[in-house]
C-alpha cells in the first residue's frame, strides 16, 4: 500500500488536494482511502456529504474516514480509559471529563494506528492521509520516538512501581488510582503497533509526503522548514502543491500586481524545494463535491499517476564523493546556526532548530571522524575521514 | 493587566491579528508582549524578526516571544529533571536532556501555560496576546490546568502514601530511588500554583478569547465547534475577526462574481453564529501585512476607534450542565418566547430554528448519548434539556 501524507500551513487546502489527489489515483484503477486525521476534520465539508469514524464509500473506488480520538478510544482502549476516567473523576465534573480523555498526543496516536489498520486490512492499494497542519503534524512524526524513549527508559519502572505500589494505595482507599496490569499490557500493544507504522513512514517507497503550499512568503517559509523536518525525521517528500494560483483571466484589473508578487514567490518555491511542482489555479468557485475534486485531480495531475513516487530521491542519502564517504539530508530553510552535528559511538546526533534525531550510522562509517560539516543549500554534507 | 487569546483554524490569519492588536495597543502607549504558542512558529515571520523564547523588543513598548518547551523544562523544572537524570543514571543510562523530555505529550502546552502565566505575574505588561496554535490544540492548552491539576493530586497522594509506608519496601522491589520530597515540592508549585494561578486567570474578566475566521465554510463550521467547547470551559469570548475578505473593486472583477455571493452569505452565517458578539472585518491585503509598523497601521484598520486591548463584547452566554442521566444546554435569547422555536437534533448538532433561520450549535461530546427531552425558555434564556432515554417517536422534541 502506498502512503501520501498530505501537509502544509493551515488553510492552504490540505484536504482539498487530499481529495482531488485520492480521486484522481482513483482514475488509475487504485483503491483508495482517505484519512482524515486532523482533529478540525474537514473532510465532509469538502464533500458535502457527511463522513465519520468507519469507512464510507465516497465514489467509485474511493472510501474515507475521519479518525476520531474518542471514537476511539470507546472502541479499543477500555482499560487505559478506565483509569484515565478514575484519575480524572477525583477532580472534575462529569461533562468536562469526557472532554479531558482526549489527553495531548492521543490525536497523533490514533492517527498512526489508523494507517496500520487500512494497510492491514488488505483494502487499499493507496491511503491518502489528510494530516493536521505542520505543528501537530511533526508532533505525530516525533510520536514513535517519544514513545520509545517512555518504553525503554520509563515504563518497566512505572510498571513494577505500580505492582508495588497498588495493594498500598488500594489499602489507603486510593481505589483505581493505580493503573491496573492490563493498562500495561494494553500500552505494550500500542508501542508495537506504533513501531509497524514507523517502518510504513520510512520506507520512502511506500511513503511520500506532498507538502501544500500557496504562493505567499509566511507560507512558503513555513512549508521549507516543514521539508527540513520531514528529511529529518526520515519522510520523503516527494512533490510540492502549489495550490490558489490566480488564474490568467482574473490576473487583470484589481489584480494585476499580485500577479507579479506570485510570479516572485513561484521562482521561490522553484528555487527552495529539491523536488517536482505541481500547480494549480483558484477556482471561480468554491471547489466542493465529488466532481469538483475530481476535476481539480485531473488539473494536478494529468495522465500521470498520483500514486506514483513523484521523485525517487531519499531524504538521508550516504555517497562517495572526491575520494571521501559523505552523508547529505536536504534542509531547506534552515541556516548553519541552527544545525548542531555530534557523532557518539556508531550513532550521529543530528539537531535542527528544536528537531533532533540519532541516526544509526552504517559499519563502513563508524569510527571515522567528521571532517566537515557544509551547508550547501538546500543541503547539508556531513564528510568522514578516510578509515 | 488583561490576557487576550486568539484562536481558529489553521491558516486564518491568527498569527497576523494577534501581532496587529499587540502593534497597536502598543502604539497607543500600553506596554505589550505577544507570544506565539504554535509549535510551527510564524510569529517571526510575520514581524521579520528572529524571535527566542525570551521576549524581545521590536518597537517602543512592543514585545514578543515564542514558547520553547525546551527551554522552559531547563529553566523551570531544575528538580525534577535532576530527579529524571539520577533516576536514569540508575538505570545506566548516560544522560537525560531536556529535548527529550520536551518531545513527550502534553510538553509544549505545559510549556506555553507555565511562560505566559510567568509573563502575566511579571507586572511588566499591560497587555499580553497569545497567537494560539489551531483550534484543536488550543482548547487543550486551557484544559491542561485541569488535567495537570488531576494528575497531581493523583501523584502527591501517592507520594503521601509512598513516603510513609511503600518507600522502604519499594525501593528494595522497583530497585529505583523515589522521588524525594523536594522534587514533588517543586512540581506542586509548578502545577499547583502557576497553572492554579492561571487557570483563575483564564475565568477571570481579565481574559477574553477572540476567534477568527474566514469566508469559508469549514472555517466558520470549525469556529462553531470552538465556541461549544469554550462555552464548555466557561472561557468568555469578546469578539470575532472576519479576516481576509475580498474588497468590493475585487468582487467587480468577472473571475470573482461568483466568490462575491458567495462572501455575502458568510458574512450573514458569522453574524446568526456568533451574534451578539462584535465583528471585526478586515480585507484581503495584496502583500502580506509583515513588520511592525504596518501590523500597527493593520491594527488601527481593524479596530478603528475601539481600544484593541478593550472588552469588546459581552460574551455568548452558551452554557452546558451535565447531571447524572441528563444535560442542560442555555442561550440567552431576549425577545422570545418558546413557541415559534423549532428546536431538533441532527448528528453533533442541536439546530435551532427561528423565525425561518436556523441556528446551528455543536454539542459537546459527553451529549452525544443524549436526546432532547424538553425545549423551554427561562429568565429570557432558551433552556433544552437532553435526557438519556428518547422518548417515544425519536428524538426530537
Amino acid at each position: 500500500m502506498r502512503v501520501l501524507l498530505h501537509t502544509g500551513k493551515g488553510g492552504v487546502g490540505k484536504t482539498t488536494l487530499a481529495l482531488a489527489t485520492a480521486l484522481a489515483a482513483a482514475e488509475h484503477g487504485h483503491r483508495v482511502c482517505v484519512l482524515s486525521t486532523d482533529p478540525a476534520h474537514s473532510l465532509a465539508d469538502a464533500l458535502a456529504v457527511p463522513v465519520g469514524p468507519d469507512m464510507k464509500r465516497i465514489a467509485d473506488g474511493v472510501w474515507a474516514r475521519e479518525v476520531r480520538a474518542q471514537t476511539e478510544l470507546d472502541r479499543a482502549w477500555t482499560p487505559v480509559q478506565a483509569w484515565l476516567r478514575a484519575l480524572i473523576r477525583e477532580d472534575a465534573d462529569a461533562l468536562v471529563a469526557e472532554e479531558l480523555l482526549a489527553f495531548p498526543g492521543i490525536e497523533e496516536l490514533m492517527a498512526l494506528r489508523a494507517v496500520r489498520e487500512a494497510e492491514a486490512s488488505g483494502a487499499f492499494d493507496t491511503c491518502v492521509v489528510d494530516c493536521a497542519p505542520t505543528g501537530s503534524t511533526m508532533r505525530l512524526l516525533r510520536f514513535p520516538d517519544a514513545l520509545r524513549i517512555f518504553m525503554t527508559q520509563f515504563f518497566e519502572i512505572e510498571r513494577r512501581g505500580a505492582r508495588v505500589l497498588r495493594p498500598v494505595v488500594r489499602g489507603l482507599g486510593g481505589g483505581g488510582l493505580v493503573p491496573e496490569e492490563e493498562f500495561f499490557d494494553a500500552f505494550e500493544r500500542l508501542y508495537e503497533e506504533i513501531d509497524d507504522v514507523q517502518r510504513i513512514l520510512l520506507d520512502g517507497e511506500r511513503t511520500s509526503a506532498r507538502l501544500v503550499v500557496n504562493p505567499t512568503r509566511v507560507v512558503v517559509d513555513e512549508t521549507r522548514r516543514s521539508f527540513a523536518y520531514l528529511s529529518l525525521y526520515g519522510v520523503a517528500t516527494d512533490a510540492v502543491l502549489v495550490n490558489r494560483l490566480l488564474p490568467e483571466v482574473a490576473a487583470g484589473g484589481y489584480f494585476k500586481s499580485w500577479r507579479a508578487r506570485e510570479e516572485e514567490e513561484l521562482a521561490e518555491i522553484e528555487r527552495s524545494f529539491p523536488v517536482p511542482i505541481r500547480r494549480v489555479s483558484l477556482r471561480a468557485r468554491e471547489v466542493i463535491g465529488v466532481s469538483a475534486l475530481a476535476a481539480l485531480g485531473q488539473d494536478l495531475f494529468g495522465e500521470q499517476d498520483p500514486a506514483e513516487r513523484l521523485h525517487t530521491g531519499r531524504p538521508l542519502r550516504i555517497r562517495r564523493a572526491g575520494g571521501r564517504m559523505r552523508l547529505e539530508i536536504d534542509l531547506p530553510g534552515i541556516s548553519k546556526e541552527e544545525i548542531d552535528v555530534v557523532v557518539k559511538g556508531a550513532d550521529l546526533h543530528l539537531r535542527v532548530r528544536d528537531g533532533r534525531r540519532s541516526i544509526h550510522l552504517p559499519d563502513s562509517l563508524v569510527g571515522r571522524d567528521v571532517e566537515r560539516v557544509r551547508l550547501r543549500e538546500p543541503t547539508l554534507e556531513i564528510s568522514f575521514a578516510d578509515g | 493587566m488583561r490576557l487576550l487569546l486568539y484562536t481558529g483554524k489553521g491558516g486564518v490569519g491568527k498569527t497576523t491579528t494577534a501581532a496587529a492588536t499587540a502593534a497597536c495597543a502598543a502604539a497607543r502607549g500600553e506596554r505589550v508582549l505577544v507570544v506565539s504558542a504554535d509549535a510551527a512558529h510564524s510569529l517571526g515571520d510575520v514581524l521579520g524578526e528572529r524571535l527566542g523564547p525570551e521576549p524581545t523588543v521590536v518597537a517602543p513598548g512592543f514585545e514578543a516571544c515564542e514558547v520553547d518547551a525546551r527551554y522552559v523544562i531547563e529553566t523551570h523544572w531544575g528538580r525534577v529533571r535532576t530527579y529524571l537524570v539520577n533516576l536514569l543514571r540508575h538505570q545506566g543510562i548516560d544522560e537525560i536532556v531536556a529535548e527529550e523530555l520536551a518531545l513527550l505529550p502534553g510538553a509544549d502546552e505545559l510549556a506555553t501555560l507555565v511562560s505566559v502565566e510567568d509573563f502575566a505575574a511579571s507586572g511588566r505588561y499591560d497587555l499580553i496576546v497569545v497567537d494560539c496554535a489551531p483550534t484543536g490544540s488550543t482548547l487543550r492548552l486551557v484544559t491542561l490546568p485541569e488535567v495537570a491539576h488531576g494528575g497531581m493530586r493523583w501523584l502527591l497522594r501517592l507520594q503521601r502514601a509512598a513516603a510513609h509506608v511503600a518507600e522502604p519496601i519499594a525501593r528494595g522491589l522497583v530497585g529505583v530511588p523515589l522521588p524525594k520530597a523536594d522534587v514533588f515540592a517543586e512540581a506542586e508549585r509548578l502545577l499547583f500554583e502557576t497553572l492554579g494561578s492561571l487557570r483563575a486567570r483564564l475565568l477571570s474578566d481579565e481574559t477574553s478569547v477572540r476567534i477568527v475566521v474566514t469566508p469559508e465554510s469549514m472555517v466558520i463550521d470549525e469556529a462553531r465547534r470552538a465556541l461549544t467547547d469554550l462555552a464548555l470551559f466557561e472561557l468568555g469570548v469578546d469578539a470575532v475577526v472576519l479576516n481576509r475578505m475580498l474588497p468590493a473593486e475585487a468582487l467587480e472583477e468577472d473571475f470573482f462574481r461568483d466568490w462575491g455571493r458567495v462572501q455575502a452569505e458568510r458574512r450573514a452565517e458569522v453574524a446568526s453564529v456568533f451574534a451578539p458578539l462584535p465583528i471585526l472585518e478586515a480585507p484581503l491585503a495584496e502583500d502580506e501585512v509583515r513588520g511592525a509598523a504596518a501590523l500597527a497601521e493593520h491594527g488601527a484598520r481593524l479596530f478603528g476607534e475601539r481600544s484593541p486591548s478593550a472588552r469588546l463584547g459581552g460574551g455568548i452566554g452558551l452554557r452546558f450542565e451535565r447531571g447524572e442521566s441528563g444535560g442542560w444546554l442555555r442561550l440567552p435569547m431576549a425577545g422570545r418566547d418558546a413557541t415559534g422555536l423549532d428546536v431538533t437534533r441532527v448528528d453533533d448538532e442541536l439546530v435551532i430554528g427561528v423565525a425561518g433561520r436556523r441556528r446551528r450549535i455543536a454539542l459537546p461530546a459527553g451529549f452525544s448519548a443524549l436526546e432532547v427531552e424538553r425545549v423551554s425558555m427561562e429568565d429570557a434564556s432558551l433552556v433544552v434539556a437532553f435526557g438519556s432515554a428518547a422518548p417515544p417517536g425519536g428524538g426530537a422534541r
